[in-house]
């Protein structure tokens, strides 16, 4: 192994900074005793953590941004399954426009997308609604969900799936026994980034939530619009406290590079 | 009618031909190689058989059944691929007990009958592991065992030693010949390893350009070979005065064609000598036998039975 130079080292240092710094500013700030957003703080409080219990829209607006995520990701997956399968092994009329379609929400800016579906969603009923959320997430998820299927599907050894048909397995089964077996990581790895994507959302959300279907991120930013005390970085503190939490917990049950890399050849 | 009947099989892919016409039978029991060059139209062959792969024209004929009409599914062959495709999350037990699974056999039965398949092929008491904690030599007897455990009609192996070093290789070459004369089943094997399919064989289909160009014992292949490709596909050849002559045939004599030795290299068991003569280069295979043998740059006559 060769080691770095110094000049290799600092530059890896300050990237990590610029990664971090951010991050660390914000929970730093949260602790504040003061009514406004100042750094560094002179004394430590946990003044605006309890005050988030006089603002229970947040905790319902943190849950409906996770069931929110699970949902409209766990959806987007199964919509790629038979198109990333379709698209890996087939070689058909409409194959490429099929692929662009799907993975053209990354095209276009989610401000256009947010207005499109405000439209769209105020003329079919669905303006404000929890279904409406969930639709349009799986739009905005779609490409992200299907990449990683998509790459899974693709590095799948054909022949595994013949010698399971020469051993006598209809198509229903080669499905259930070998192929989805084969994919499982990629649909996790999928699903992880969607989830992530779709938690994240706000320049379309806005458009489409209403008072009472708001998620985390568009009540944190209609917060920020009126106010400008700290309460915002002791929500976003929380919410790296659970995402740090989340991590180290996948990453102990399962491995996290195996997650997020999403190897297709490794079985259990 | 033989066991096994391919008739005027074609395959064609837009305006390549893959398989042309190509008719052989083959009998119970036997073992039978496709052998050629990358894209000559064996593993194409074979996969029409198997039925991944289907025809452009021409009949398939098993115990007299159209196989063209069965579903792959439902042909009830033994295949063991080139990459062994085994299944990474099922166990070595649950690899081979898959296709008696697939045939509605009682668990009772099947664990007698993935035990005793994993003893013929020497793998017993890796029953409980993963593919990948195998070496290659083991996924390939894995894969072996998955395929016979079914007692396929026939067995199909598409290049299923190439992946191994050339020492396992031959080891299994012996194996796998022993398995096959234990278990009787009947064997197309498709390689481009002329060595292996020569070892293995009752009978090869020398291929080239989706054609076979000679069918028949791998003894008369080499002796007799139809055509010019086959002698230089089945080994070393020497073309001398238009007649195709192997290079063990020829010796050094008192009177013959006459040469001067251009270099001489020691291989163990043979010396491997080329010869300039008015022929142009000549290539002798000599046993060693312990005696001396002649130089580089010696004068020499060289000398051949009419075969």
């Amino acid at each position: 192994m060769s080691k770095n130079g110094p000049i290799a080292l600092a530059y890896h240092a300050l990237f990590v900074i610029f990664m971090l710094a951010p991050i660390v500013v914000v929970c730093w700030v949260a602790f504040t005793p003061e009514g406004f957003l100042s750094f560094p703080i002179q004394h430590w409080s946990l003044r605006w953590f309890k005050a988030l219990a006089f603002y229970p829209e947040f905790v319902a607006a943190f849950w409906r941004s996770l069931w929110l995520g699970a949902l409209s990701s766990a959806l987007a997956v199964t919509v790629s399954v038979p198109a990333a399968l379709a698209i890996a092994r087939y070689r058909f009329r409409g194959r490429e426009a099929m692929t662009a379609l799907f993975m053209s929400p990354l095209m276009i800016p989610n401000i256009v997308l947010g207005i499109a579906f405000l439209r769209f969603f105020t003329e079919i009923g669905l303006s404000g609604t929890f279904i409406g959320l969930v639709l349009s997430h799986i739009v905005i998820v779609l490409p992200f969900a299907l990449r990683l299927t998509l790459a899974s599907a693709i590095g799948l050894d054909r022949a595994i799936e013949h010698a399971a048909v020469s051993l006598g397995a209809s198509e229903w089964t080669v499905l259930k026994r070998v192929t989805l077996p084969l994919i499982v990581p990629g649909l996790a790895s999928g699903w992880a980034l969607a989830f992530i994507n779709s938690f994240d959302e706000v320049t379309m959300t806005v458009f489409v939530a209403a008072p009472g279907t708001e998620t985390l991120p568009v009540r944190m930013f209609l917060y920020i619009q009126d106010n400008i005390d700290p309460l915002v970085t002791s929500v976003s503190a929380c919410v790296i406290a659970v995402a740090v939490a989340a991590l180290v917990a996948l990453d102990r049950a399962y491995g996290l590079e195996r997650l997020l890399v999403g190897r297709g050849s490794h079985g259990r | 009618m033989a066991f096994l009947a391919l008739d005027n099989l074609t395959k064609s892919f837009g305006s390549h031909i893959a398989v042309d016409r190509l008719t052989l039978g083959v009998e119970k029991g036997e073992f039978v190689s496709l052998l050629g060059p990358s894209g000559c139209g064996k593993t194409t062959t074979l996969q029409m058989i198997a039925g991944f792969v289907e025809p452009s024209a021409g009949a398939i004929t098993l115990e007299g059944r159209n196989l063209r009409a069965v579903k792959p599914a439902k042909r009830g062959l033994g295949i063991v691929f080139q990459s062994y495709a085994l299944f990474p999350h099922m166990t070595v037990a649950e690899n081979v007990s898959f296709g008696l699974e697939m045939q509605g056999i009682a668990a009772a039965e099947r664990a007698r009958r993935v035990g005793e398949t994993l003893d013929l092929v020497g793998l017993g008491e890796f029953a409980g592991r993963f593919p990948r904690q195998l070496s290659g030599g083991q996924q390939q007897r894995v894969a072996l065992a998955r395929a016979l455990v079914i007692r396929p009609q026939i067995l199909l192996l598409d290049e299923p030693l190439s992946n191994l070093d050339a020492k396992l290789r031959e080891e299994m070459q012996i194996e796998l010949r022993q398995i096959q004369r234990t278990v009787g089943t009947t064997t197309i094997l498709v390689t481009h390893d002329q060595g292996e399919a020569m070892a293995l064989s009752d009978r090869i289909v020398v291929m080239n350009h989706g054609r076979a160009e000679q069918i028949g014992p791998p003894h008369e292949a080499y002796e007799r070979p139809a055509t010019a490709f086959v002698a230089g596909f089945l080994g070393k050849t020497n073309l001398v005065n238009g007649a195709s002559v192997r290079p063990e045939r020829i010796s050094f004599a008192a009177s013959g064609l006459a040469g001067t030795v251009k270099t001489r290299i020691f291989q163990g068991n043979h010396w491997l000598y080329q010869v300039d003569t008015a022929d142009g280069l000549v290539t002798v295979i000599r046993q060693n036998t312990g005696e001396a043998m002649p130089e580089e740059g010696a004068a020499v006559h060289l000398a051949w039975g009419a075969s």
